[in-house]
């Protein structure tokens, strides 16, 4: 089933792993400003653990919350929260929206990046409780779960609410700040102590108090957040912008896609609809309405076109070793392409009827996670191992929304 | 043997153990404030009974994410001498140091004292690595400059720390000697530690190892695992052709059981003690307890 695929742009670019000068904290999520006492990796009550504690929080479409582990398959049941319109994860929380706003689960699971080793904690699962707000929300995350802050935009109010990690991992909804953003389309993502909001010709940098900053750069129609452990990029009509905290020391850049490339000239790639990779990895997949992706490396600060035969509906970069970049297309198919080549390596038949916006693709360092709300199972795919389907894991409640943790 | 992965429970955000005397901190003997609980065991060796030791790691936990008390930090302050490891490693503690060499504490962080190799590893390469203390020529280097920044506080009595460090030196001049002889009985061409803990690159350039960094299959991976999963880690292993390696896995049965199905490799995992100390009777209560541990653990896999 391999379909032939041509790059269109920078071959150079792709998948290049910037190898030296890297060291640890230099990530966005930076926190060396943060207050004696913040929890930074080690949490009351919880324990450190050899491998990552990954697991499977499933909501169904009544707002029954469960946790599959994804090492033993025990099941357990959280609770309940309001009816779910869509869910987003850093790979610890799941941040459900619904008609009250947004409900934090807290699996209890999560990974600590220190770039040359990880280290790995497990605590008890539960609801930490609910931001207030009218949706739909749209949720920007940072690098860690117990620090920096967590982003939610709210359409339906316009406003702007930036959570403080370290109270989440405490069991509270703490806001760092509220604003009014008076726009329906918005963003606010997580930067240093502050945020970028965007208002939607540009972004501003926002400090803890929610105070904009006279830090700002152009960016229209922002759309699709991500934090990598180099940069915090945002998509923007023409390209992205690529934001870093140092020290307090805010720095944002643009990185305008290559020529004949952009969405206002006439060419077919078209804008960033959405982010996603490994978590932390500096390069991500960026989704277009278009056929083919994007693949953005945080570190080269470079773009690279990839084209394929059909639109996707999901893309997540792996960026590993091989250059993995997996994805679901409308017919309900994972596929896998390596970032080097932009060729297809390997395919899975279809495993939906239908790709709704419940469906959410996530990739780890070893198997990738689709849920299939209409069968009720989430499939686990070997994405390097020939799309092999590894296991079909039935949770309880059913997957309409899950989030893959413990990351 | 059946290596022990010690739980690494974390109850509590303050971690004060006094390990020297035991009045509360303050009066007239010298306070001496260390980092990491290998050094506050080894600085607690040589500062015997001069000064009153505190250390602010506790065991099992983790050197890079340990977080410290208000009291804990204004201690520091106050310390007549505050010991850490440097080189990065106390990435969340860092701005409690320079606070409190601000505040006029001498410090002295072990790794400016010592030959600091770097990471081998692609992603972090280039940059200082910080486990020092797997060499324990290197820890030698580091007693003698706490020794002589203790015998510089005043009030203490030079002459027995003098004693007390070189008591400790030959301690580690022994353990020293152990590793040889027990890494001597390792044929040559099995010296190799195929492995997924990231701290043994001083004690692999000090003993003659190769490290092979491997990644470890987890657990979502051993749950239907295939070939392909196991081909990275089985090729290191036939190509190192050992008998153990030493993995931090949480499955250690399920993995030896799946390399020997999936990639008919047959091979023992073992786990060694890394970046803390233990609870005493876990295996790694003192700097020489974890050091023996370890090279036992080595030794025997190696050479079995």
């Amino acid at each position: 089933m391999k379909l032939s695929k041509s790059l269109v742009a920078l071959p150079l670019a792709v998948a290049c792993i910037g190898l030296a000068g890297c060291s640890a904290g230099a990530g966005p999520a930076d926190d060396d400003g943060a207050p004696a006492g913040d929890g930074h990796g080690e949490i009351e009550g919880a324990a450190e653990v050899a491998e990552p504690p990954l697991g499977l929080i499933s909501v169904d479409a009544a707002g029954a919350v469960g946790l599959l582990d994804l090492l033993n398959e025990e099941q357990s049941e959280l609770g309940t929260v309001g009816a779910p319109l869509g869910l987003a994860t850093d790979g610890r929380y799941a941040f459900v929206s619904t008609d009250d706003g947004v409900e934090v689960v807290d699996s209890g699971r999560w990974t600590w990046d220190h770039v040359d080793h990880f280290h790995y904690y497990r605590a008890d699962a539960r609801i930490a409780g609910t931001v207030e707000g009218e949706g739909p929300a749209e949720i920007s995350t940072g690098m860690l779960s117990t620090a920096g802050s967590t982003g939610v935009f709210f359409a339906g109010s316009g406003e702007a609410v930036l959570l403080d990690n370290a109270a989440l991992a405490d069991g509270e909804v703490a806001e760092r700040f509220r604003i009014d953003v008076g726009a329906e389309d918005g963003l606010v993502a997580p930067l240093g102590e502050g945020a970028l909001v965007s208002d939607g010709d540009s972004l501003v940098f926002h400090d803890a108090e929610g105070e904009a900053t006279g830090t700002t750069v152009p960016c229209s129609d922002a759309a699709g957040s991500i934090t990598t452990r180099v940069a915090l990029a945002v998509g923007c009509a023409d390209g992205a912008i690529l934001a870093t905290a140092t020290d307090g020391d805010v720095e944002l850049e643009h990185v305008p896609f290559p020529d004949g490339a952009g969405s206002d000239n006439g060419s077919d790639a078209g804008a960033v609809t959405a982010f996603a990779a490994r978590k932390g990895r500096p390069t991500v997949a960026g989704l277009t309405e278009q056929r083919g992706f994007w693949l953005l490396d945080t570190r080269e600060r470079e773009w690279t076109r990839v084209d394929t035969d059909q639109a996707l509906e999901r893309v997540v970069a792996v960026d590993d070793e091989d250059g993995h970049v997996v994805a679901l297309d409308a017919d309900g198919r994972v596929r896998v392409f390596t970032a080097e080549t932009g060729d297809e390596i390997a395919a899975t038949e279809p495993l939906l009827d239908e790709v709704t916006d419940s469906v959410s693709l996530t990739v780890d360092d070893q198997r990738a996670y689709l849920n299939d709300p209409s069968a009720g199972v989430v499939h686990e795919i070997d994405y390097a191992g020939d799309a092999r389907v590894a296991r079909t894991l039935e949770t309880s409640p059913a997957p309409d929304f899950v989030a893959e943790v413990g990351r | 043997m059946r290596p022990l992965r010690c739980a690494a429970l974390v109850t509590g955000l303050v971690a004060v153990s006094v390990l020297a005397g035991c009045s509360a901190p303050g009066g007239d003997t010298p306070q001496i404030v260390v980092t990491t609980n290998i050094l506050g065991d080894v600085v607690g060796e040589i500062a015997g009974d001069e000064a009153e030791v505190t250390t602010l790691m506790k065991p099992n936990a983790d050197p890079h994410s340990f977080e410290i008390s208000a009291q804990e930090a204004s201690l520091m302050e106050s310390a007549d001498l505050i010991v850490s490891n440097g080189l990065g490693l106390e990435e969340g503690l860092q701005q409690h140091l320079d606070r409190a060499v601000a505040a006029g504490a001498p410090a002295l962080a072990a790794g400016d004292r010592i030959a600091v190799l770097d990471y081998t590893s692609e992603e972090a390469a280039g940059t200082p690595d910080p486990h020092f203390w797997t060499d324990p020529e290197r820890m030698i280097d580091v007693v003698d400059a706490v020794e002589s920044d203790i015998a510089g506080i005043p009030g203490v009595d030079a002459a027995a720390v003098g004693a007390n460090a070189d008591a400790y030196r030959a301690e580690l001049e022994a353990l020293d000697q152990e590793m040889v002889e027990a890494f001597a009985a390792i044929p040559e061409d099995r010296r190799a530690l195929v492995t997924n803990h990231h701290v043994f690159g001083y004690l692999a350039d000090r003993f003659g190892f190769r490290v092979v960094g491997a990644v470890i299959p987890g657990g979502t991976t051993l749950a239907a695992p295939s070939a392909a999963d196991l081909r990275d880690l089985a090729s290191a292993i036939e190509e190192a052709d050992v008998p153990t390696i030493f993995a931090e896995s949480s499955q250690p049965d399920r993995l030896v059981q799946v390399l020997a199905s999936e990639a008919g490799v047959e091979v023992d995992v073992a786990e060694l003690f890394t970046e803390s100390l233990t609870e005493p009777g876990e295996g790694a209560d003192t700097y020489l307890t974890m050091m023996r541990t370890n090279t036992e653990r080595i030794a025997d896999g190696l050479s079995s």
